[in-house]
């Protein structure tokens, strides 16, 4: 497929140019409404990204230095952010974000190490690679239903470990485990999704030192470390990033279907925290205090990890 | 070089494992709906006994999953129609047609792709409720469209960029303007692209619920997702409804998958390969 393939991102090109048979610039004779031409094919692009994606941050972040209720369109300084922290809610959900980045490695190395095993031909591998993906696309809802019956404290999952001796446990009710339980079902259903990614990532790995590192006797570790790895550093990079954000942002359907934050709080994150705020509580400026707070987040840890993989990357 | 072979044999069967583990919820979802209340209480794993049409009209009527499934239809078609059309008319001007400003507009766009809707849902959801467009089609379609043209643009810049430059000179040496080459040339030549995209940005459009329960908050307007969540509430006694409601709203989604597995997987590569 050319999606895939093409070579460069975005070149200058000399469209409108080249048809100077007498090497004059074209430009100056250019009518008018061919030098406005670019932007007219823009101009819808230029205005939905502006007004309804890039002006909201810039509005938000200005949206949460005022007031909610009473004190609404008055500065209010930094008063909605010491409220937010004060808030033993969004520190759980902070302590959560805490957890996912700490559970990312695990989210990487799943879906990487199925790709190395497909990649390296086991048996049945085309059969593995689109039965993974199918979760991928399916809604949070639709996920997070199936996994209530499934999760269920009298549900089939208990049952079965109930079958070999095990205690049953309270997946969605029990604060301790729920937060898991959700990120172990969205990782169920995204994990499809950067095993392609990495299975492409693979297609441009040069064969010839996979197989020299084979019949030098390498062990699968060993090729690991010293062949994919530093071969595959750039799609890993993506890989880490990309799930770091579905992480960060795409995780609302599963908890308003599972658990709806609960129990006690214990599994919001802050895109739900921002929700619940904005939807439930009638308190919007707070909510876009909480909702710059995830956007530095994000780009912090997003910074930090790229930063991270360049300089593992350079010392191998 | 034994051991090797046999170690290929237990991978295997863990991911054959993990395969049953990852069809297998779907499956028992399936399952569920085609028995009666009572059979389901008594017994989850065994296989239904027969097709149980009246968990899926009761589901599809008193639920009304109908309405809903149309709405999300008339949401989609709408937001994937104007994010192809406005995404390629972006994507040809950035890749093809020189201009100042072309690389900042392009890094805008790039920008704009790292702004997740929960940062700015506050403002945008505002400033929809401001010019009357929350709680209707065109409010939901352009939030959408809002939501996924950045993506949408960028894959078709990567697609455009690949078309050699002497194609759109030839085709202006014929006296066409650039949107007659657009329309000529490009719409034409990126229709693998824009299926890929389109099949994508639907999926995106069609799975989302956060959005659509911002912007629909009337129940005349629920989106499907948003339908299914409801579903949960009204029937949390009666599973097997419950179920068939949950199959209903991925029947569509599996029958998109199954046609269009390899477009699906390009369009999520396309971004990948080049960071």
């Amino acid at each position: 497929m050319p999606l895939g393939e093409t070579p460069s991102l975005v070149r200058p090109a000399p469209a409108g140019r080249t048809n100077d048979a007498d090497g004059t610039p074209r430009r100056a004779r250019r009518p008018l409404g061919d030098r406005l031409a670019p932007f007219v094919l823009l101009l819808p692009a230029i205005l939905i990204i502006l007004v309804f994606r890039l002006w909201p941050l810039a509005l938000g972040v200005n949206f949460s230095f005022t007031g909610d209720g009473d004190r609404d369109g008055t500065s209010v300084g930094f008063d909605n952010y010491v409220e937010l922290f004060d808030d033993p809610v969004f520190r759980i959900a902070l302590r959560n974000v805490g957890w996912l980045v700490l559970l990312l490695p695990v989210a990487v190395a799943i879906p990487g190490l199925l790709a190395t095993f497909i990649f390296l031909r086991v048996p049945g591998h085309r059969f593995y690679r689109s039965v993974y993906f199918f979760p991928a696309v399916l809604s949070p809802v639709i996920v997070g239903s199936i996994f209530n019956l499934l999760l269920a404290f009298d549900g089939p999952l208990n049952r079965v470990l109930g079958a070999v001796g095990i205690a049953p446990v309270d997946w969605l009710g029990d604060s301790k485990v729920a937060i898991f339980t959700v990120v172990g079902v969205h990782v169920w259903a995204t994990f499809g999704m950067a095993l392609v990614v990495f299975l492409a990532g693979f297609a441009t790995l040069d064969p010839a030192l996979l197989d020299a590192a084979r019949s030098d006797g390498a062990s699968l570790p060993q090729v690991i470390r010293h062949v994919i790895v530093p071969g595959l550093s750039r799609t890993i990079q993506f890989v880490f990033v990309t799930t770091m954000i579905g992480m960060l942002t795409s995780m609302f359907g599963l908890i308003f279907v599972m658990t709806s934050g609960g129990p006690g709080g214990s599994t919001y994150l802050p895109e739900y925290y921002i929700w619940i705020q904005q939807g439930q509580l009638n308190r919007p400026a707070l909510a876009s205090a909480a909702s710059t707070v995830l956007f530095l987040l994000m780009l912090v840890v997003g910074l930090a990890q790229v930063a991270l993989l360049r300089r593992s990357g350079r010392e191998d | 070089m034994r051991g090797a072979r046999i170690g290929r044999w237990v991978v295997a069967g863990l991911m054959t494992a993990l395969a049953l583990a990852t069809i297998y919820p779907l499956l028992f979802t399936a399952n569920a709906a085609m028995k009666t209340r009572h059979e389901y209480i008594l017994d989850r794993f065994s296989p239904a006994t027969s097709v149980r049409w009246e968990n899926l009209a009761t589901a599809w009527t008193s639920a009304g999953m109908a309405r809903y499934l149309a709405n999300s239809f008339i949401v989609v078609t709408g937001a994937v129609l104007l994010l192809l059309l406005f995404g390629s008319m972006a994507g040809f001007a950035l890749s093809h047609v020189r201009f100042r400003g072309s690389r900042a507009l392009f890094l805008g766009c790039l920008a704009a792709l790292f702004v997740p809707f929960q940062v700015i849902m506050v403002p945008l959801v505002r400033t929809m409720a401001d010019v009357g467009l929350v709680d209707t089609y065109p409010g939901l379609i352009l939030a959408y469209v809002a939501q996924f043209l950045p993506f949408t643009i960028f894959l078709m810049t990567t697609y455009y960029s690949g078309v050699p430059a002497d194609l759109v000179d030839a085709a202006r040496i014929d006296g066409n303007s650039l949107y007659g080459v657009y329309r000529r040339i490009m719409l034409p030549i990126g229709a693998p692209a824009l299926l890929s995209v389109g099949v994508l940005d639907a999926l995106f459009c069609w799975n989302d619920v956060l959005i659509a329960l911002l912007m629909m908050p009337s129940a005349e307007h629920r989106t499907l997702m948003v339908g299914v969540t409801v579903l949960r509430g009204q029937y949390s006694a009666d599973i097997p409804t419950f179920a068939s409601g949950v199959l209903i709203a991925a029947v569509p989604v599996l029958a998109v998958y199954l046609f269009f597995q390899r477009r699906i997987a390009d369009a999520v590569t396309a971004g990948s390969t080049k960071g």
